[in-house]
């Protein structure tokens, strides 16, 4: 097993060749909230894996169902527009 | 005997089985249908049907049967339609299990071939009686109901789960004549097999043991149907022939005991976990000594133990589990409502015969 802190510190201190204290931000302001948006879809997508097998279901046995259905499949999408807006605090 | 048919790399889709099976169950009759049923005639009947879930089954079937008959085999026909889809929808471990819990229509399937041939009733009767919702193929169900003896039957089963019960069974059956024996052994068969290969209690996943949990209430429901029909009808049989092991309820020495004392028997039924659902089944039976009464509570508490369950664990096996229970009784009902209007018997009396949640 790696030690997690081990591993973030590896991470995070990529390219300096010493144990330095520095104030330098890890990664760019940039690629921290392009991993969060990807981050946040990514859980999006797993939670919509599921409503969406349940959904087609509903939708197989009731055609009336295709609205809520999609709707409903769609809703942890807004988690991905919530990181989103990180993207506009953080890097722009 | 390892029983994973679906693959055991594949994931299940609980999700998308579940939710069909919801809508599906939705779709059964309520109360006030059955309300509506017990006063039709059976032209009525056969009309309220089509225009129901069943619509495709009356009329493929309509052109060859009418009245009662007509009614009898759509409703085989759609439930065989409904749980073979279950199959058809489901995927890895969760086909598995309901595989498993289906072939208890294979056990069917031999009693009433048994019973056909038994009673000398011809390959036709027999095929229309099949529900064919379980694993063995059309040919081997063809082949059975074709056959003229039992012995021959059993001969036929031997290399199905179910063959070696049997032959065991044979010996009795040629001893006494009566089919109790060998229907017996199909059951135990059943029951023995459902639980296969599975892990112990101990060791097994959240959803294993839900299934486990659903299958020992089941066997234990038996149990005490099976107690109680002996301590009723007594008659020197051996209870431990009639004992279906798995449950929790019983042990089979306590089983001994108890059915030479209903109230004894009663009263152990009372204090343990299923009490409470049973409670007022049982003080019913214990007034009114009507067994058919108390069957058909038990039948109801077992209904909504599953509900219970499935409401409970939302996305496991329970609700497919508990729809299949549901939709059984469903056609049961409706077939007990078909029969009973043939037979001229009121309303009323129809309705004590129904299992309504």
């Amino acid at each position: 097993m790696i030690d997690p802190t081990t591993l973030f510190a590896v991470v995070l201190q990529n390219n300096s060749t010493a144990p330095v204290v520095t104030s330098d931000p890890a990664m760019p302001a940039a690629a921290a909230a392009a991993l969060t948006v990807g981050l946040a879809a990514l859980g999006a997508g797993y939670a919509e894996r599921g409503i969406g097998a349940a959904a087609v279901g509903a939708v197989a046995e009731d055609d009336d169902m295709f609205g809520r259905g999609l709707i409903l499949t769609v809703l942890p999408e807004t988690q991905v527009i919530l990181a989103l807006v990180v993207v506009f605090l953080v890097a722009l | 005997m390892s029983a994973l048919y679906g693959g055991s790399g594949e994931a299940s889709n609980y999700e998308y089985v579940i939710a069909r099976v919801a809508s599906r169950r939705a779709a059964l009759f309520d109360a006030d249908d059955y309300r509506k049923l017990v006063r039709m005639g059976t032209g009525e009947i056969a009309r309220f049907m089509e225009e129901s879930e069943y619509e495709a089954e009356m009329n493929a079937l309509g052109a060859r049967y009418s009245g009662v008959d007509l009614i009898e085999y759509a409703l085989n026909r759609n439930l065989a339609k409904h749980f073979n889809d279950l199959l058809r929808w489901a995927d890895g471990r969760l086909y598995d299990y309901i595989a498993r819990y289906l072939r208890k229509f294979d056990a069917w399937n031999v009693k009433t071939a048994l019973r056909g041939i038994y009673s000398d009733a011809g390959a036709d009767a027999i095929q229309s009686d099949y529900i064919r919702a379980g694993e063995f193929d059309d040919d081997l169900l063809d082949q059975l109901s074709t056959l003229d003896t039992v012995p021959a039957a059993v001969e036929l089963l031997e290399s199905t789960m179910f063959g070696d019960g049997l032959e065991a069974a044979l010996e009795d059956h040629e001893e006494t004549g009566l089919l109790v024996p060998l229907e017996n052994a199909v059951d135990r068969a059943f029951f023995e097999d459902i639980d296969e290969g599975l892990p112990s209690r101990e060791r097994a996943g959240r959803a294993t043991e839900l299934y486990l949990d659903f299958i020992t209430t089941e066997i234990d429901f038996r149990n005490v149907r099976n107690a109680l029909r002996l301590a009723r009808s007594g008659a020197g049989m051996d209870p431990a022939a009639y004992y279906i092991d798995g449950g929790t309820l019983f042990s089979p020495d306590e089983l001994n005991q108890l059915v030479n004392n209903t109230d004894q028997l009663i009263e152990h039924i009372r204090e343990s976990s299923y009490g409470e659902d049973l409670s007022d089944a049982l003080d019913e039976l214990a007034d009114a000594d009507s067994l058919i009464d108390f069957e058909h509570a038990l039948d109801t508490a077992l209904l909504e133990f599953a509900d219970t369950l499935a409401n409970r664990y939302p996305v496991s096996v329970l609700p497919v589990l508990s729809y299949v229970l549901a939709k059984e009784r469903e056609v049961d009902n409706v077939r007990a409502v078909a029969r009973g209007r043939e037979a001229g018997l009121d309303p009323d009396e129809i309705e004590t015969e129904l299992v309504i949640q």
